[in-house]
């Protein structure tokens, strides 16, 4: 009993600590503008829209969150076999990792930019220097939070894979989840919040970014602040509900019925976010558009 | 020849001429492992390496994925790439399938536990998109692909805004998502059970060690050589999808027969260098 009240806690921290990493995960990439929406910032001034948004998509965001994440656990992995306590091994990791991604930034800002010279797009050194280590602090904190998750999976739960192994699927993990659900509300409703709200982008529009903010022109702290509203929040909750219902489920129900408890459950809970899914679908048709008359003949 | 003279449906062709050197390669390989090593505990795990390859290129198909244009809402889909997407939910499950194993031998419990680990994450991932579509974009569902969603009947065209090819995940693409969180799960943990059992047997002979003691090792071989074919498998599935695809009823999942016979391959020679390592 003692132990499933342990296992638990220890799943409700790692969920609130994925919580963290996802939120800081994707306002880190859109600050950075890592995910898709970045080709409409690599396009822009192709199309004549000079604008002053960092750009540092070389890998995409799971990739390169995999790295990261696998490099701090890593480094953390071996200050731990070093006999350095455990919290400080971890931040000395992530911190490492981090100046990784602070390199990888910067020559991906410089290089993406400097290839769009002969559209007439200059590298701003001062968002270069400002940004830079706004997209590094966040990324500490993503780094961190799942590192810690990955030590807690280890150590006190007994997952058999080593820290740097599960700090690369997490890290894949992590990625594939914020850039999913943050990627949509950073690409439409922030580059494109001069188009209609309750409408996709057109394709005609593409490459037209907002590029002024409320004074002066629009830089990418503006849109971590934007993201920040929902996005973020939203990408954090997904990974949190992953990583602790995952563990939930294996903790409290992976010794009934000789693991198919754990099975189980899992149908069931796929099954709830299904309905869950299904309404929110159903809402959306009942409360927005239809945007033209049904057609009466399947044309596709 | 030139960009017009090009078959413009090149894509979804199925090349007979390829798909045959591929089977050959196959079934040579298969042989030749059979051959020098007879029927062993290597070459079952090659078999089910093979087995689980299949199953992550076939997954991969299901993913509802529309990269770039899904971020501004012209088109359907989740918002990032094929192969990441399908790494991201087939790692999960590779995790629960991992855990799984160190508590029971039974292979269908172990598999059809990864399989619900990548299942779950595409689950949670999923509705977490059509969340920000509809709350925070307030933009409705709609497949650009059908006129109606093959599974609930509805209808989609008059729900697509104007220029764009539709948008956010019909129920149909949600479907689709989780079960290829299923296959991609089931097949990650399928290919790492398969080296773990191997390694487990044949490291404590070759190290001059217990089996406790090659344990850690054991699982970190099989753990780092799982995820690494998975992303081949995942990676070859994506270069046949070329770009975007809704799901099960996208005219592109028809050419699922060529990344099955791709990962079929692709695993066997990725297997039999895992399997060498241990047991040549």
């Amino acid at each position: 009993m003692e132990s499933i009240v342990f296992g638990i806690g220890i799943t409700a921290l790692a969920g609130a600590l994925a919580t963290v990493a996802g939120a800081a995960e994707n306002v880190e990439s859109d600050i950075g503008s890592q995910g898709d929406p970045n080709s409409q910032v690599q396009l822009a001034p192709q199309m004549g829209y000079i604008h002053r948004i960092f750009n540092k998509a070389v890998a995409g965001e799971p990739p390169a969150y995999g790295l990261w994440i696998a490099l701090g656990a890593g480094l953390a992995w071996a200050f731990m076999a070093m006999q350095i306590n455990p919290i400080l091994a971890i931040v000395l990791g992530s911190g490492i990792a981090v100046f990784v991604q602070g390199v990888y930034a910067t020559t991906a800002y410089l290089g993406r930019t400097a290839s769009l010279a002969k559209f007439g797009q200059p590298v701003y050194l001062d968002i270069l220097k400002s940004m830079t280590t706004v997209t590094m602090a966040h990324a500490f904190i993503a780094i961190f939070a799942t590192v810690t998750l990955c030590h807690l999976i280890n150590a006190a739960l007994g997952h058999p894979f080593p820290l740097p192994l599960l700090g690369l699927v997490w890290g894949i993990a992590l990625g594939a989840a914020g850039s999913a659900t943050g990627n949509p509300f950073y690409g439409k409703e922030r580059q494109y919040q001069n188009q209609k709200f309750g409408a996709g982008v057109p394709i005609a529009a593409s490459g037209n970014i907002v590029r002024y903010a409320e004074a002066g022109e629009r830089n990418s702290l503006d849109n971590g602040w934007f993201s920040a509203k929902l996005g973020g929040p939203a990408s954090g909750v997904c990974f949190g509900l992953i990583v602790f219902l995952e563990l939930w489920r294996t903790v409290l129900f992976e010794q009934v019925g000789a693991g198919w408890g754990a099975i189980i459950i899992g149908i069931i809970i796929i099954l709830v976010f299904t309905v869950i899914d299904r309404y929110i679908e159903v809402w959306a048709r009942k409360n927005y558009g239809p945007y033209s008359k049904p057609v009466e003949e399947a044309s596709s | 020849m030139s960009a017009v003279a090009a078959k413009p449906t090149a894509g979804s062709a199925v090349d007979m001429t390829a798909m045959i050197v591929g089977i050959i390669i196959l079934l040579i390989v298969i042989a030749a492992t059979y051959f020098v090593l007879g029927y062993s505990l290597a070459f079952i795990a090659l078999i089910g390496i093979i087995i689980g390859g299949i199953l992550i290129g076939f997954g991969v198909h299901f993913v509802p994925v529309g990269g770039a244009p899904a971020a501004m809402g012209q088109a359907p889909g989740i918002a990032t790439g094929v192969a990441m997407l399908a790494a991201g939910a087939g790692l999960a499950g590779l995790f629960g399938g991992a855990w799984a194993a160190q508590t029971t031998d039974n292979v269908l419990v172990i598999v059809i536990t990864g399989a619900v680990g990548g299942g779950l994450m595409m689950a949670i991932t999923c509705m977490f998109v059509t969340f920000i579509y509809v709350f925070g974009m307030g933009i409705p569902c709609a497949s650009g692909k059908v006129a109606k969603d093959p599974i609930t009947g509805d209808t989609q065209p008059e729900f697509k805004s104007q220029g764009t090819e539709g948008h956010g995940l019909p129920f149909v693409s949600y479907v689709g998502g989780v079960i290829g969180g299923l296959f991609g799960g089931a097949g990650g943990t399928l290919i790492y059970l398969m080296l773990l059992n191997l390694y487990k047997e044949e490291l404590p002979g070759m190290m001059h060690a217990l089996p406790g003691q090659v344990l850690p090792i054991a699982v970190s071989l099989a753990g780092m050589f799982a995820i690494g074919m998975f992303l081949v498998n995942a990676v070859l599935a994506a270069y046949n999808i070329t770009g975007t695809i809704e799901g099960p009823h996208d005219p592109k999942f028809k050419r699922f027969p060529r990344a099955i016979v791709a990962s079929a391959v692709a695993s066997a020679v990725c297997g039999i260098v895992a399997i060498m390592i241990v047991a040549v």
